[in-house]
């Protein structure tokens, strides 16, 4: 039977899961809104797994995304990475020589610069998430489209309406008023469209030197009305990888099947995980005046890890170092 | 009983204690630092301080509201400027006034100004404004402020001599900014860079420090750079800075790229920082000349260290992975 390599990538919106083959081919994908409930969004997706393709030999497990550590808590990882490098990873499995890769997730955008298939610079959004996924989908919402058709109707649009981008704040705003004004759908979409790409271009984009081919990666990218706004404003081709909305996935994938190179037995838990009952508790803890929230995460059995504490009198309870957060 | 005055744990302390305190000790006053930054005295301060200002100024209101009803005097001096021809930040010189208008119930506050814009002569007037609240003469408390500002310089030629402030602050014990510093060196070194109540406050940046030992790095920051060698490259500027700061940050900065003597660059700034808006652009275009990595933490009052720690690992992995490929690398493509 063949073996896999499985990627995970929990994100602030989304929880992927992927298998991969020896090969690097991706023979299975799962996309799922993780709505606030990782861990549960995690168990379903190993589920669903399981029951579309069996309980199949698992060579190795990657965590990546903003939930990296508490993926590797609940699935068992052989190596827990950051999404940036994880994209960076699948960008160059798909095209070689890529030397930017845009990626915009749901709380999070990225520019990864690349040049000879060495990351030379990144940056990414600040404290704030205009110019996300989280944004175009409050403002879609807004307008009553569904997310899914955002795109296309963005490119219907014949005079895009112009929209202050920099805050989500102020978008909305200026939005309705152009709403009040009577201007139609697919003007106001693609006007946020390109709010959006200026939004990116002025701040995380800032100062790069954006080359050719770009890769665009992330759930955003299922937007072609983003898609036609970055080309129009760069005037360049965007290549949206076929996975592009799990390519941190892959990338975890990529990241397990070097590891697994030096390491003779995977972490992985088991296809059992999904029938575990996980209990998460928070509490502040009082022993000082940091009053740091701390999160305990137990299966049926034991405790499987603490964090949040600054001082490690809870996380340091927990013998294995690898369930203790940074 | 001796008279205490409280020193608030923010801002201006982390260049000035060790001077504040020698000089209130030889005017046989008492100091009293609030604690380290924590949630509670975060709390406080953006339950304080008008919304509009950075992170580390409502900080600062926390700490002078932990001290209020523990001490007789609080000192916030009103920081001017404090070189000749320079400024503070905008918030600096107003910031006893800040203090006053947000916080309700204090203690005297000493906020005597220091202005060495037009001359250093001005320290003179500084040091008998504050004996004034503690009775004492003008030619006692110039005195006691000469002696103090002698043990201060000591401690600077300390910190020139490699010594980073927080292992000088170990040496002296109550100054403790940041503890468990690995005494190893590894031989790779990142600069942290930033204003000082930024990169030695370890709550407000989540102890990066410690973080980047951890990943068996040597941190360098601007104070261990000799000042007129600091003014010396800041003057290759075309324009003259006239942020005092902002000399220390360029000209540290720019000693260190020219000089290759770091592999990165990590720039921690508060949201909304007028400065920083400046400085950091300054240094990142004179890092990418040199091809120097670099990136920017911009810190607020969020405590969820998740997304610092995706950008640290990002930077560290970068290093890494250009360090391995090193002689092929071509930055411009």
């Amino acid at each position: 039977m063949d073996r896999y390599y499985m990627g995970i990538d929990v994100g602030s919106v989304s929880t992927n899961i992927i298998l991969m083959d020896e090969g690097k081919n991706v023979c299975y994908k799962k996309y799922l809104r993780t709505q606030g409930r990782p861990i549960e969004m995690l168990k379903e997706g190993i589920r669903e797994m399981v029951k579309d393709i069996g309980e199949v030999e698992i060579a190795g497990v990657g965590a990546t995304g903003s939930g990296r550590y508490l993926a590797n808590i609940i699935v068992g990882a052989d190596i827990v990475k950051n999404e940036i490098t994880a994209h960076a990873i699948a960008g160059l499995n798909f095209n070689p020589n890529v030397r930017t890769i845009i990626e915009i997730g749901g709380q999070d955008s990225k520019i990864i610069i690349l040049r000879d298939g060495i990351v030379v610079d990144f940056a990414m959004n600040t404290v704030c998430a205009a110019g996300t996924g989280s944004f175009l989908d409050r403002q879609a919402a807004r307008l009553g489209i569904d997310i899914s058709e955002f795109g296309s109707l963005a490119l219907k649009s014949k005079s895009p309406v112009r929209i202050a981008g920099r805050c989500a704040v102020f978008a909305e705003s200026d939005m309705i008023h152009k709403q009040q004004l009577g201007h139609n759908q697919a003007d106001i979409a693609k006007g946020l469209c390109d709010a959006l790409v200026r939004n990116y271009l002025s701040n995380v984009g800032k100062g790069k030197e954006i080359l050719g081919p770009i890769l665009f990666q992330g759930g955003v990218a299922a937007n072609i009305g983003i898609k036609k706004a970055f080309e129009e404003s760069l005037n360049m081709d965007i290549i949206v990888p076929d996975n592009f909305d799990v390519m941190g996935a892959i990338g975890a994938a990529i990241l397990a099947q070097e590891e697994m190179k030096n390491k003779k037995r995977t972490s992985f838990r088991g296809f059992h995980i999904h029938n575990m009952a996980y209990n998460v508790n928070g509490f502040e803890c009082n022993g000082c005046s940091n009053r740091c929230e701390v999160v305990e995460i137990r299966d049926e059995i034991k405790v499987l890890a603490r964090y949040g504490d600054k001082c490690g009198k809870w996380s340091n309870f927990i013998e294995d170092d690898s369930t203790k957060l940074a | 009983m001796r008279l205490k005055v409280g020193i608030p744990r923010g801002m201006f302390y982390f260049d000035y204690y060790f001077l504040w305190k020698k000089f209130f000790n030889n005017l046989d006053v008492d100091v009293v630092v609030s604690p380290k930054t924590n949630k509670a005295i975060l709390n406080k301060g953006t339950e304080l301080c008008v919304d509009e200002a950075c992170l580390p100024i409502k900080i600062y209101h926390g700490h002078v509201d932990y001290l209020k009803d523990k001490v007789g005097y609080i000192f916030i001096p009103k920081m001017t400027s404090i070189y000749k021809k320079e400024y503070c930040c905008p918030k600096h010189l107003g910031l006893p006034d800040m203090i006053k208008h947000s916080l309700k119930d204090l203690p005297p506050i000493i906020d005597t100004q220091v202005n060495l814009r037009k001359s250093d002569a001005n320290l003179k007037k500084f040091a008998m404004d504050v004996g004034k609240h503690f009775g004492i003469s003008s030619r006692k408390a110039v005195k006691a402020f000469n002696e103090a500002y002698k043990e201060y310089e000591a401690y600077i030629e300390m910190l020139t001599s490699k010594v980073i402030p927080i292992d000088v602050n170990k040496r002296y014990n109550d100054m403790a900014f940041i503890t468990n510093i690995k005494k190893e060196r590894y031989g790779r070194k990142i600069l942290v860079l930033g204003h000082s109540y930024n990169v030695y406050d370890h709550y407000i940046n989540m102890d990066l420090i410690k973080k980047l030992n951890n990943r068996g790095y040597d941190v360098i920051t601007a104070e261990l750079i000799d000042e007129n060698r600091a003014r010396e490259y800041a003057s290759k500027l075309p324009k003259r800075m006239f942020w005092t700061h902002g000399q220390r940050i360029v000209g540290g900065a720019y000693y260190l790229i020219e000089e290759k003597i770091i592999s990165g660059i990590m720039y921690i700034s508060a949201f909304g920082c007028g400065l920083d808006s400046v400085l950091m652009d300054l240094v990142e275009r004179k890092a990418k000349e040199n091809n120097i990595p670099y990136t920017l933490l911009t810190i607020d009052e969020q405590t969820g260290e998740a997304g610092i720690n995706t950008r640290i690992e990002a930077f560290i992995d970068m290093l890494e992975w250009r360090n391995r490929d090193e002689a092929d690398i071509s930055t411009h493509g």
